[in-house]
């Protein structure tokens, strides 16, 4: 078995039933596993930030970097390495928030909500949904059996396909 | 004996700055500093030396692999900022510890401090205030008093997860409340103990609670909320994860928005690849 890292602002895909993709230490970033059962293809992004308009000359050289650029490269990718929408198992975990009354650190909050716009255009349900809070969390995909785990805290869950 | 009182024991024998660092930061304050002065200081180490000229080369710093003595770099970024790198260098090796207590890993606090102190400088000249240098300086080393607490947040892991448990509250006040002393605030008694200027003494202390500085606040309020950012960020968080709270005073009186958060955020992750290279 191997472990393959995906890192900050990175996105990894893997059809090799050996790997487990994971990516440690999401705050306010968001970890999203996108996996197709029947041919067992998975992949797993990290973004940092919601939107793409921030830093233009980024989105280019990152696109990873920005839930929307990032979310919309790697379906695509997905897609053409044979995943089907429809049998398609999106697990998403992070999106923390620090204690901020004011709501200028809501980076967390804007990142799901970005998600969650992308999510619905591309007509895709969410599976297992563990975001918000202030814990930070660390998911890995196993490519094999499609079981998604999020440790969090010193626990681990581990989450079976529906 | 209470935690605070071995506390204070283990403060005082917090190993003294490095020699060169200090040697270096009494120049640190004045302008007029001659180059060969610090040439002289740094020259003799062939490590530092090779550092120096890696970072004066780094596209971080606007180079492109064409400086090659210690004169060039002197000139390229000036004395300040090479006396700052040096202090960088020079203090790194000692934030590298696996701090079980605190749940970091190897590494992680050297990469949260150098994470703040380049996302303090990003806000600082984003947001057209003063001190891009000393931000820098009082990021990398604002969570000193992270290694002196952590084998007693270990030793009382049973009273700091039934205070989280209990309810709302910021991991510094848990530290307060049962150990005797914050993490900000042991770590202000070191760097104090190394006989560093008051501001970056100041950044150090009040770094979780601005409100609570009476001088310095530009500084002290760039640092905290790079230091939140970071955290954020997932950069250092730890066991408890983001439970530590944003001062909305410090918010308003730099005239932080979420855009310049999350520039600075972008910009900082490229940074930070670049100097993890150099430091490791």
């Amino acid at each position: 078995m191997s472990l393959v890292v995906v890192d900050i602002a990175d996105m990894r895909i893997s059809d090799n039933p050996g790997d487990t993709l994971v990516t440690y230490s999401l705050g306010s970033c968001l970890g999203v596993s996108i996996y197709d059962p029947v041919i067992r293809v998975g992949g797993m992004i990290h973004c940092m930030l919601p939107l793409s308009k921030v830093d233009k000359e980024k989105s280019r050289l990152r696109p990873y970097m920005f839930v929307d650029t990032g979310m919309q490269e790697m379906l695509g990718q997905l897609y053409e390495a044979g995943m089907r929408k429809a049998r398609a198992v999106v697990n998403v975990a992070g999106g923390s928030q620090v204690l901020d009354s004011q709501g200028v650190f809501k980076i967390g909050e804007r990142n799901f909500t970005v998600l969650r716009k992308i999510l619905w255009k591309n007509g895709l349900l969410m599976n297992v949904q563990e975001v918000g809070g202030n814990k930070s969390r660390t998911i890995s995909l196993d490519i094999a059996t499609g079981r998604f785990s999020i440790k969090s805290g010193g626990k681990l869950v581990h989450y079976e396909l529906p | 004996m209470s935690y605070l009182d071995i506390i204070e024991q283990h403060i005082a024998a917090f190993p003294e700055m490095p020699s060169l660092s200090q040697s270096l930061l009494g120049y640190l304050d004045d302008p007029d500093v001659d180059f060969i002065v610090i040439q002289d200081l740094v020259q003799y180490d062939p490590g530092l030396t090779a550092n120096v000229l890696r970072l004066a080369n780094s596209v971080y710093f606007g180079g492109a692999g064409t400086v090659g003595s210690l004169q060039q770099a002197l000139v390229r970024l000036g004395t300040k900022r090479i006396l700052e790198l040096v202090l960088s260098l020079t203090v790194s090796p000692r934030l590298v510890p696996n701090l079980p207590g605190y749940g970091l890993q190897a590494r992680e606090l050297l990469r949260h401090s150098t994470w703040t102190g380049l996302a303090a400088r990003e806000l600082a000249r984003l947001l057209s205030i003063p001190h891009e240098d000393t931000v820098f300086t009082v990021g990398l080393l604002h969570d000193l008093g992270v290694i002196v607490l952590d084998p007693f947040v270990q030793e009382a892991r049973i009273d700091f997860n039934e205070s989280f448990e209990r309810g709302h509250g910021s991991f510094e006040a848990f530290e307060k409340e049962i150990l005797g002393i914050s993490h900000a605030e042991a770590g202000a008694r070191i760097l104090e103990n190394w006989h560093l200027s008051p501001e970056i003494v100041a950044g150090a202390r009040w770094h979780h609670e601005p409100d609570q500085a009476t001088a310095f606040g530009e500084i002290i309020n760039l640092v905290h909320l790079a230091d939140m950012l970071s955290i954020s960020q997932g950069v250092g968080t730890g066991i408890y994860g983001l439970a530590h709270e944003v001062f909305s005073e410090s918010v308003r009186a730099v005239g932080l928005r979420k855009k310049h958060l999350e520039y600075t955020a972008s910009k900082t992750l490229d940074r930070m690849r670049e100097l993890d290279a150099i430091f490791s």
